[in-house]
């Protein structure tokens, strides 16, 4: 039978229209033929007869058309009313039958509330990363990001930033470009006392343009107030920020506030709900030229606006209408070229055009969109798909389980259409229970949503703004939607069935012949469910051995016991002994307070701020083209302090004093990248420019990781403060005993009294300054495993349900087994046998399917193969172990059978 | 029979439910034997259109005023026969007493001087 007659028979879809027109041509046959005749009998003839009739009764035509439209209207209006009342019993039917057995009631929908809820929570994430446009952009399709890439070694690198020279260079008078904006949203301390950090973005004027907005009070900052020479410091601040900290006022306006280094006079607030063009919302808009001058007070030597070397702001661009985007693409890429070649002449130690090929192409104006998107993103469009299988294995559960209480009723079902009621009407009250138990179950997962999508926006993305799931409509819509889908799929497989079954068979054998074969089905559904928690459990162990590797590798210092406190000057302008003597005292109030065993100072920070100065060797042409090289600026026992080992020479201690020789200590990579095959200790680098003195290798240090975990190509050297004056840049490192970041507050608040003026600290652990970066396998190796584990036990359950039920199907079987002399070894071996054999051909095509998978997650592991052999043999062995658990109390249970009451049996 | 003028129609809108609730009070009828009831009962007073009574038939039959089934006709035919439902009943009682009164008010007008 073919798939759609089937699926007519199933739902018995008469053919109404045709009965309708039917009826009325039979009517109307019937009234002429009657008129004619009686006329006839008057005299008339047959022609005439006819006329006459005709002629009384009107325009026939249109009248067997308005017949016809009235009935329709009338029977589709009965058919509603019938389908719902039938449904409305159903529901009713299906409450009652759930209330009988309430263990079934329970499971089904406890597996549906994990599948359904594992989906939702994906979707409110990836909702908010992927599909949610920024709000009240105009002519949003032509709204796009701008994205900058080098080739490096040979791949194709994007970069996070832009210059503001470069944004200039890329934008200025475009032909293809309405409108160019530039964005960069930092974090700024707010307030004069107890300053808190928040999240402000500093935006062109041409920001607001971008957008259909009109500010909710006040007004925004025009392009007059946004240029470096002239910045006006002005602010407008977001709705939620008025509302909160000004009470929603309107004598906010002119009112000042201190954020980071200056003051801001507030000048209006933005309406409210909207939110710029990123996940979260920043508490103030400022123009980008004055927050440059906040964040970037330079040396007077190079203006932010001047050089190409600082890359901190992200372009964002409306094309002209009618403008493609490949030209869009072209005639950015060209501008970048040429944009290149210009910062090569004032920095002529940057690579060959020819060979870093600049290229720009603008892109989705969301980043998890667009070309560089983070790894994270792509950890969480994966997981949605694992959702997915975990979705598909609750469906194939929960429609094994009713299949399996449908063949119990089967002796009830086979009476029931004896009995003359329609398979269309069974087909619907298999639906409604299906659908009752989907839709409880979808009840079940909105809250599984909420309390899981708290749990993974606190623990693995942060960065992802911290609302409800339950916040807006579009979570608890699709949570519907795929109730609905499920109770449509869950119900059709055993509806199928019952409309399949034979009925003088069922009806003869009371349901017990001829089950065993048909439990095919079953089987077969048993198989993809476990096949798809194969696949889930090899992710889940690829992501974990990734996470372990990067949890075991050593990054060259001890991340979990440095808090980096951080000084952030303002209102003060020390002079350089006054700086020395501020630094000397926080390092000496740090190393006296309890718990702390050490604490020196730096100037970069590993994964957070790096210092770099060109390098000059002897006997190397350019030493900036072999890499980048970072400086960092030490007190004495740094090294022991951050848990650097030192692998040769010496490190540097409180003899590299003031007077004596300029000393260095480079890492070991470095050493072999500048003097390959020779002994570094003793040889000569200087540093800033070659005219500045000789500084001797006096110690190699081991590598550490300072920017990727991936890049194995950095280098690092370390020059004592003493012989280096870095200004006021100063970082301290505190080594506590305890975990830092349970530490870091305490330190910050103790330190703080040492500050002048409104001056503020900043402190986290560098494990905290390092989660970024590993957030990616962590998300995947915990989502993998939850849902890995989710799928497993599902598997397992229904593993078990099918074992006991073919176990209770051969109960007679079992009997004449025993009875003619079987051991119940033989019994239980033989069970056994039939759960392994099901789990082996899951195994073998799980693994399989895995294997296909692999190419495309290897570029997501972290030092893992994706085929892994280990993680491959353990989730066969897992679930063959699972396999033998599941069938074991059925197979004792039939070895216990005793064959005379078995055979009895019915 | 001449074909109905709009003038008739208006009259036949509001009273040919009530003729045709009226004329299935005698018991199950096919349309053709209530149009010739109607012509019959009116004689040349009124004249109906078939059609438009036929259109009538299957209103009421919507609204539930009337069922119909398929029966035999007198000399064998399948034929399509209506009856009053209760909701019929009722409706025709109701919407008598609305005309009388009606018809009673427009006549006092008409008296009038």
């Amino acid at each position: 039978m073919s798939m759609q007659s089937k699926f007519r028979r199933l739902f018995r879809f008469d053919n109404d229209h045709h009965d309708v027109s039917r009826a009325v041509d039979d009517e109307l046959q019937f009234h002429f033929d009657s008129a004619v005749r009686d006329l006839m009998a008057k005299g008339a003839n047959e022609s005439d007869a006819r006329r006459q009739a005709e002629a009384r009764f009107g325009d026939v035509e249109r009248t067997r058309s308005g017949l016809k439209a009235i009935d329709h209207a009338r029977v589709s209006e009965s058919r509603r009313i019938e389908l719902l009342s039938n449904i409305a019993q159903d529901v009713r039917y299906a409450f009652r039958g759930l209330k009988r057995n309430p263990v079934f009631a329970l499971a089904v929908i406890t597996i549906l509330a994990l599948g359904i809820g594992a989906n939702s929570t994906m979707f409110g994430i990836v909702d908010r990363l992927l599909l949610r446009a920024p709000k009240f952009l105009a002519n949003a399709d032509r709204v796009q990001r701008v994205y900058l890439s080098m080739m490096v070694n040979g791949s194709r690198v994007y970069l996070a930033n832009s210059s503001y020279h470069r944004f200039h260079d890329l934008t200025d008078s475009s032909s293809t470009i309405e409108v160019a904006a530039a964005v960069w949203s930092p974090t700024l301390a707010i307030g004069a006392q107890n300053a808190r950090e928040f999240r402000v973005t500093y935006a062109t004027a041409t920001y607001w343009q971008l957008f259909n907005i009109r500010p909710a009070l006040g007004r925004f900052y025009a392009a007059n107030e946004d240029t470096p020479t002239n910045a006006a410091n002005v602010a407008v601040i977001s709705y939620p920020w008025w509302q909160s900290e000004y009470g929603g006022a309107d004598s906010v306006l002119g009112k000042t506030v201190r954020m980071g280094r200056l003051y801001y006079t507030i000048i209006g607030v933005t309406p409210k709900s909207f939110a710029g063009l990123g996940t979260e919302t920043p508490i103030a808009w400022i123009p980008l030229s004055s927050g440059a001058n906040n964040s970037f007070p330079g040396n007077g030597r190079t203006h932010w606006y001047e050089t190409y070397g600082m890359n901190w702001l992200q372009p964002i661009v409306r094309r002209k209408p009618n403008v493609p985007l490949q030209t869009t693409n072209a005639d950015l890429s060209h501008r970048f070229q040429q944009s290149y070649q210009a910062s090569r002449v004032i920095e002529p130690s940057r690579a060959s055009i020819e060979s870093v090929k600049p290229f720009a192409e603008v892109s989705s104006i969301l980043v998890a969109r667009g070309p560089n998107r983070a790894t994270e993103v792509k950890v969480a469009i994966w997981l949605v798909g694992v959702a997915i299988i975990v979705l598909l294995i609750a469906c194939a559960n929960v429609g094994n389980l009713m299949l399996a209480r449908a063949i119990q009723r089967q002796r009830e079902i086979a009476v029931r259409l004896a009995l003359g009621i329609s398979r269309s009407r069974l087909t619907l009250q298999i639906l409604v229970e299906s659908t009752v138990l989907a839709l409880l179950g979808g009840a079940a997962g909105l809250a599984v949503t909420e309390w899981g999508g708290r749990l993974l926006r606190a623990t693995l993305l942060p960065d992802l703004a911290t609302t409800s799931s339950l916040s807006d409509i579009r979570t608890p819509l699709f949570t519907l939607c795929v109730a609905i889908a499920v109770g449509a799929i869950t119900g059709l497989i055993p509806a199928w069935r019952s409309g399949r079954s034979s009925l003088a068979l069922s009806l003869k054998t009371g349901g017990r012949e001829g089950n065993y074969q048909r439990s095919r089905l079953r089987s077969s559904l048993l198989v993809v469910q476990s096949a798809m928690s194969v696949v889930l459990l090899v992710g889940a162990g690829l992501f974990v051995r990734s996470l372990h590797n990067l949890q075991s590798m050593r990054l060259g210092f001890d991340a979990n016991h440095i808090v980096w406190v951080s000084p952030h000057m303002r209102g003060v302008a020390l002079d350089s002994a006054r700086q020395r003597v501020f630094y000397d005292e926080l390092v000496r109030t740090a190393k006296q307070l309890p718990g702390v065993e050490n604490a020196s100072l730096g100037v970069s920070v590993p994964f957070a701020t790096e210092w770099e100065e060109p390098l000059f060797v002897a006997g190397i042409d350019s030493v900036d083209k072999l890499g980048a090289f970072e400086t960092q600026v030490v007190g004495p026992e740094y090294f022991q302090m951050m848990g650097t080992r030192i692998v040769s020479g010496r490190a540097i201690g409180v003899e590299d004093g003031r007077g004596t020789a300029f000393s260095m200590v480079v890492s070991e990579s470095m050493a072999k990248k500048l003097w390959p095959g020779e002994n570094a200790l003793t040889k000569c680098v200087r540093i800033g420019a070659d005219t500045n003195p000789c500084r001797a290798v006096v110690g190699l240090a081991e590598d550490i990781k300072s920017t990727s975990l991936t890049n194995r190509e950095q280098w690092q050297y370390y020059v004592p403060r003493t012989q280096y004056d870095p200004g006021d840049v100063g970082e301290l490192f505190v080594r506590v005993r305890g975990s830092a970041t349970a530490e870091a507050e305490r330190l910050r608040v103790a330190l703080q009294k040492l500050m002048p003026g409104d001056s503020y600290l900043s402190a986290k652990s560098l494990d905290d300054v390092l989660d970024p970066g590993r957030r990616s396998w962590q998300l995947g190796a915990t989502m993998f495993s939850v849902f890995g584990t989710l799928a497993l036990l599902v598997a397992a359950i229904g593993l078990y349900s099918v074992i006991s039920y073919t176990v209770a199907q051969r109960t007679r079987e079992m009997g004449v087994r025993v009875a003619l002399g079987a051991q119940s070894t033989d019994v239980v071996r033989m069970i056994l046998r039939q759960s392994v054999a099901l789990s082996g051909i899951a195994v073998v095509v799980g693994v399989a399917v895995a294997l296909v998978a692999s190419k495309w997650v290897e570029p997501l592991l972290f030092e893992t193969s994706a085929r892994d052999p280990l993680v491959y043999a353990s989730v066969a062995g897992l679930l063959l172990l699972v396999a033998l658990a599941a069938a074991l109390a059925p197979a004792l249970r039939a070895a216990r059978v005793d064959a005379s009451i078995a055979l009895r049996s019915d | 029979m001449p074909p109905t003028t709009s003038k008739d129609l208006d009259l036949l809108q509001g009273t040919l439910d009530l003729i045709l609730l009226k004329a299935l009070t005698w018991g199950p009828m096919h349309g053709y034997a209530v149009a010739r009831w109607v012509a019959e009962t009116t004689g040349d007073d009124l004249t109906v259109e078939e059609g438009a009574l036929y259109t009538a038939l299957h209103r009421l039959e919507k609204r539930a005023l009337l069922s119909a089934e398929w029966g035999l006709s007198e000399n064998n035919r399948k034929a399509k026969y209506y009856k009053l439902t209760p909701a019929g009943k009722r409706e025709l009682t109701a919407s008598a007493d609305r005309f009388e009164r009606y018809t009673r008010a427009v006549f006092k007008v008409l008296r009038t001087a």
